[in-house]
Order: C-alpha cells, then sequence, then structure tokens
C-alpha cells in the first residue's frame, strides 16, 4: 500500500469491513435524522441531544470515540482486532495490517483529555434542563418527563466523571501523594473515582442507551403518545 | 462430571521439527477436583512419558503451566476439568518460540525486562527510606505478577502484528517502577515511542486472562498512556508542569 496514504488512512478502514459500513451508515442516518427531523423542545423538555446546542454534538460524540471503555468495544466488535480474546476466534491474523492508535486517525485518541473538558462543560445544562423542565410554567410540576431527564443527566455526570483521562489527572500521574499539601485528601478522591472508574464502561453503555431512550421518549411526546404523566403540580 | 473418562488432546512437537505439529489424544480417568494439569501428568506417569511440560507449584503461584487450554490462555494447574467439558486441548502459548510439545521458550521476555530503565532512587535521602502505604498501594498490585506471560500470549499485537510493542507483562513492570514514590526516571515517553505502547489498542485481553486478577490494561497500561499523552499531546499540562518545577528551583 502507498505509504502516503497508510499515514493518513490506516489499514482497519481500507480493508472489507461491513461492520464499519454498517456503523458509518447508523450514525449518518441519525445525524440526518437529528437535522430533518429536529425535537428540540416540547413542554419545557429539553432534548439532551440539542442541549444546549446541536453544534457540541460532535465534541460530544468524539468523547465518547475516543473514550478507553468503547475503543475497547470498537477494536473488538467493529475492526476485529481482536473479535474476541481465545486464540482462535480472535479472527486476527498476520495477514492484516495493523496500525493500532500510531497512524493519523487514530491518534486523535489520544486527545480524549481535551473532549473530557468539552464534556464537563456541558454536563451542568442537563441539569439546568431538568430545572427548567420542573418550572417552565412557573409552579414546580413534577412529571414523568422531569425524572427521566434528571436520571439521565446523574448517568451522564457518572460516566464522565468515571473517565481514565480524569483519573489520570486527579491522581494517575501522581507519585508520592504524601509529598503534596492535601496529598492524602487528594488520594481518598483518587481511590473514589478509581472505584468509579472500575464501572466505567457499564456506565458507557448504560448512559448511551439511556440518552438515546430520553430522545426517543421526547419524539414520541412529539408524536401524541399519552406517555408522560404528572406526579405533583406546587403553585 | 458427564462422564468418569476426559478426552485430552495434548498438542506434540519435537524441537526443531519442520511439521506443524500433531495432536495425541488420551482417555484420561477423572477424579474429584481433577486439573488439566493433573490429567497432563496422568498421561506423562501412566501412558506417554515423552510429552515435555513445565510445571512447578501446581498452586497458581509460580506461573510455569501456562498453556492454551481450549484455545484459551491459562494455568494448567487452576483450570478445572469440570469447567470445561469431557474434550480438552492443550496447546503451548503460540507467542513464543517452540520448544518441545509443551513447552516453550520465554527467555526474550527476560531480555525485554533488562532493557527498561532500572529503578534510580531520589539523591540525598537518608535511609532507611520512609515510604508511606498510601504511595505504595498501586505499584503493590503489579509485585502479584508471577510471570506466566498468559498475557503477552493473549496479546493480539504480540501474536500476530508487531514485535515492537513490548507487551503487557512488561507494561507492568515499567509502570510499577514508574509510580514508585522515590524513582526519578519517566517511561512513558520512551514506552509509547520505542516500547510500542501506542500499538496497544485497549481490548482489555491480557487483563481478562490474568490469574492473579492484575488489571492490566486499567491500572498500568491506560496510565502508562496518560503520562506519555502528558508529556507529547497536553500542552496545558506541559505548561503547568514547567511552571511547577521553575517554582520549585525558585523556592530553594
Amino acid at each position: 500500500m502507498n505509504k502516503a496514504i497508510k499515514k493518513y488512512i490506516p489499514a482497519e478502514f481500507l480493508e472489507f469491513n461491513p461492520r464499519l459500513y454498517a456503523f458509518i451508515l447508523i450514525i449518518a442516518i441519525a445525524v440526518i435524522a437529528f437535522f430533518i427531523f429536529p425535537v428540540k423542545e416540547l413542554n419545557g423538555y429539553i432534548d439532551p441531544f440539542y442541549s444546549p446546542t446541536i453544534l457540541v454534538l460532535p465534541f460530544v460524540g468524539l468523547y465518547r470515540l475516543t473514550c478507553y471503555a468503547y475503543r475497547k468495544d470498537y477494536n473488538k466488535h467493529i475492526f476485529k482486532h481482536p473479535l474476541a480474546c481465545p486464540v482462535v476466534e480472535s479472527m486476527d491474523s498476520k495477514k492484516r495490517e495493523y496500525s493500532g492508535e500510531t497512524s493519523a486517525i487514530f491518534k486523535i485518541e489520544n486527545m480524549h483529555r481535551y473532549f473530557l473538558y468539552a464534556a464537563i462543560i456541558i454536563l451542568p445544562f442537563f441539569f439546568y434542563d431538568v430545572y427548567t423542565s420542573l418550572f417552565y410554567t412557573g409552579a414546580f410540576v413534577l412529571r414523568l418527563g422531569s425524572i427521566i431527564l434528571a436520571i439521565n443527566a446523574v448517568l451522564l455526570t457518572l460516566y464522565v466523571f468515571s473517565c481514565h483521562s480524569l483519573r489520570s489527572l486527579i491522581g494517575g500521574r501522581t507519585d508520592c501523594f504524601s509529598c503534596l499539601n492535601g496529598g492524602t485528601l487528594r488520594k481518598k478522591i483518587y481511590n473514589k473515582q478509581s472505584w468509579l472508574n472500575a464501572h466505567h464502561e457499564e456506565l458507557a453503555w448504560i448512559s448511551l442507551i439511556f440518552i438515546i431512550f430520553v430522545d426517543l421518549y421526547l419524539r414520541g411526546l412529539a408524536a401524541g403518545m399519552p406517555i408522560d404523566f404528572t406526579f405533583m403540580v406546587i403553585h | 462430571m458427564h462422564s468418569d473418562t476426559v478426552k485430552l488432546k495434548i498438542f506434540r512437537k519435537d524441537h526443531g521439527e519442520k511439521s506443524p505439529g500433531r495432536h495425541d489424544e488420551f482417555e484420561v480417568p477423572v477424579t474429584e477436583g481433577m486439573s488439566v494439569l493433573d490429567a497432563v501428568n496422568y498421561v506423562v506417569e501412566n501412558i506417554d512419558s515423552t510429552i515435555s511440560v513445565r510445571w512447578n507449584c501446581k498452586a497458581a503461584h509460580c506461573g510455569s503451566c501456562a498453556a492454551e487450554i481450549n484455545n484459551y490462555p491459562r494455568l494448567m494447574c487452576k483450570t478445572r476439568i469440570d469447567d470445561i467439558g469431557a474434550e480438552i486441548t492443550v496447546n503451548p502459548m503460540g507467542a513464543f518460540p517452540h520448544v518441545k510439545d509443551l513447552v516453550t521458550d520465554l527467555s526474550g521476555n527476560f531480555e525485554i525486562d533488562r532493557n527498561i530503565p532500572e529503578f534510580k532512587p531520589k539523591k540525598g535521602i537518608e535511609l532507611p527510606w520512609n515510604i508511606k502505604e498510601q504511595d505504595v498501594t498501586r505499584a503493590q498490585e503489579f509485585r502479584k505478577c508471577i510471570e506466566c506471560f498468559l498475557c503477552m500470549d493473549v496479546c493480539h499485537v504480540i501474536r500476530n502484528h508487531s514485535s515492537k510493542y513490548i507487551g503487557p507483562r512488561h507494561i507492568i513492570k515499567a509502570a510499577a517502577l514508574d509510580m514508585h514514590p522515590l524513582d526519578t526516571v519517566d517511561r512513558s515517553v520512551s514506552l509509547m515511542n520505542d516500547k510500542g505502547l501506542s500499538l496497544c489498542n485497549v481490548t482489555k485481553c491480557c487483563q481478562e486472562v490474568c490469574p492473579e486478577h492484575i488489571k492490566i490494561t486499567d491500572n498500568a497500561i491506560i496510565p502508562e498512556k496518560e503520562r506519555a499523552i502528558d508529556k507529547m499531546y497536553d500542552p496545558a499540562l506541559m505548561l503547568f508542569d514547567k511552571l511547577k518545577a521553575i517554582g520549585k528551583s525558585g523556592s530553594r
């Protein structure tokens, strides 16, 4: 293969790979649907994909794409490097070219922390959306949709704060905690975050599935489905 | 257990033999709590004494009996027969040069180990070294490694793609040294640039097969990647570290 091409387009993208094509197709359909059928706001509910604006979606998407939890999943299930750990089922072989995270496209994975910073900036908007949904009429109205938005905000927060890059920034890059001012407290925070980090993969998937569910729920409401309930109104 | 015997297929190939090797089949009577190593040893003692197999402690502490059992890298002594069924195939670890039957040459690993920059303590520290527990707990996890090299065997980069990658076992050795509170050397950038750390695509198979349950990827490989990224891709952190170093030297 031409070396110049290889430098910018890794071999993984040049193989015949229906799994990759299917993945790209699904993402393309989703993005087109977001623009053609937007449900940005409905009865005080703001769709998390449009919060604060759909323009932040590339940052959120790149945060997930460069996330260590998803790297494992797409390297296994899309690129089959390897498909599974048992050696005969790996579907990997010496004949296939492999660049790991050394080629231009995959090097973006090293930028994960920048997308983390963007994600931390975006997070408060989801909580603000919960607040907006509770007080959109002026009175306090507790509805099923608000509870769903609140669960979504909490799941996204847990996912972002269980990040490996954050773990490194909190304490992973520190060798001597006792040499620092407040080192013991920092080590305690590091230990707590490490516990959360151990669940990063689960949180990544649960939060992804849930945010899609929230989007579908709001689209269901917009289509007139009777799926919202009011539990409490305080004037 | 479904039956009183188990069919054991053992890989056979002599040293230097050109053929791809073969599997010899043996019927082994099953006893309660029998491990794959017990079954292989039964064959060696009662049926075919020419089979070569390396083992030592039979307690999952020495790492000698590492093999591919039904194509999954495991310790033979820690794998119970009743966990895997009536037909068992035992192969040597395919990532290393073959010696004979189930024995492979692991000496290359010790060569790689020698090329990892050694521990260099801070200068002028009074003896005995006083180290707080909170500073050593992370590196202690890596001391559990029994050097069975199952993580190296399962790694698809080592098996199929590049001899440049030093592999999970050696990354945890470098990480243990890097995380030592008294060490002054940083190995992360050289791991990334010269030792193939960026070839690892974090599929966590090494972590999955580790008999000591060391979180190789989460606690060694990813932290080493992040440390290298601190120095290679994060200008904000690079500036912060530089200012901190200037501040420290100024206050002296």
